[in-house]
């Protein structure tokens, strides 16, 4: 869940990460290790909210969409 | 025309805007950084049209990165997939089939980054200085078989990537405050430049470098 969280965190704040996170999360799933389960929230809720991101995701605005990010996550995941 | 990108969502949103202007344009899903996939988007355009005559490389993505001792392998690869990879197999696939016609004409998007460098991004910087000289040599030796094969470096335009690198709509502004038109490029300024290139107009170009930053890269040289 960690590896998930870190790559979550650095999609909201690097737009060019998060294109590579959105349109080819299989170099993703590959380069960090992910299980299947954290493949599966990747490609689905993760990604559906990285879609919906503004962008950029203002300074201000980053800790709040991280962590609601990181909250995406761990529901997948339990 | 065949509008190929990774981006599905993006690639209907191209197809609608053209739909508007009474144009049809095919679409087809692609990670230029994947060669059979590049060999499938060919196969597919010349299944479509019957031939080849433009290829115009303009997939990229900008990740910011730290000073270059921090810089993690799996970034610069991540970076180099896309920027420079790609074209690489986009034109090998496209070369075979321009020249079954007798020729055509490649447009690559580098960047004033490649020409400049920008340690905003390393891999980035490297990636589109590599895509110049991919232009360089590509028309060293494909000219002579009819594929005009040129460049463009643009400077910051008003796109998601930009406004996303910027990390900040506050950023961005002040990217136009500095420029010497008080503003930053539209896409539309970068894509007619494109159409000259590929165009007949450009016919006697090949393996040059354009710099469409209106004049931003003069700033620094006084």
């Amino acid at each position: 869940m960690d590896k998930l969280i870190e790559i979550a965190d650095r999609a909201a704040a690097d737009y060019g990460f998060r294109q590579i996170v959105q349109w080819s999360p299989d170099d993703i799933v590959g380069e960090w290790g992910l299980s299947d389960r954290e493949a599966d929230v990747l490609k689905g809720p993760l990604k559906d909210a990285l879609d919906e991101l503004p962008i950029p995701v203002e300074p201000a605005d980053l800790p709040r969409e991280q962590e609601r990010l990181a909250q995406i996550i761990r529901d997948g995941l339990s | 025309m065949l509008a190929a990108d990774r981006n599905a969502r993006g690639l209907e949103e191209t197809r609608a805007l053209a739909k508007d202007e009474g144009l049809s344009v095919g679409t087809f899903t692609v990670d230029v950084s994947k060669a059979d996939m590049v060999s499938g988007m060919v196969e597919r355009a010349l299944a479509d049209f019957g031939r080849l005559d433009v290829l115009v490389n303009a997939a990229g993505t900008l990740m910011r990165t730290p000073a270059v001792a921090e810089v993690t392998e799996r970034d610069w690869d991540l970076m180099m997939s896309t920027n420079l990879k790609g074209p690489f197999l986009c034109i090998r696939a496209a070369v075979p089939a321009m020249t079954q016609n007798g020729g055509g004409a490649i447009v690559n998007i580098s960047s004033m980054a490649g020409v400049q460098g920008a340690s905003a991004s390393v891999p980035y910087s490297i990636a589109k200085a590599g895509l110049i000289h991919l232009t360089t040599v590509t028309a060293n030796q494909y000219t002579s078989l009819g594929i005009r094969i040129n460049c463009i470096a643009p400077g910051p335009v008003d796109t998601p990537q930009s406004r996303g690198g910027t990390q900040s709509a506050e950023a961005l502004a002040e990217l136009g405050e500095l420029h010497p038109m008080g503003r930053i490029g539209q896409p539309e300024e970068i894509a007619s430049v494109i159409v000259f290139l590929a165009s007949n107009e450009a016919s006697y170009m090949s393996g040059h470098t354009l710099i469409v930053d209106g004049g931003l890269w003069t700033v620094s040289r006084g």
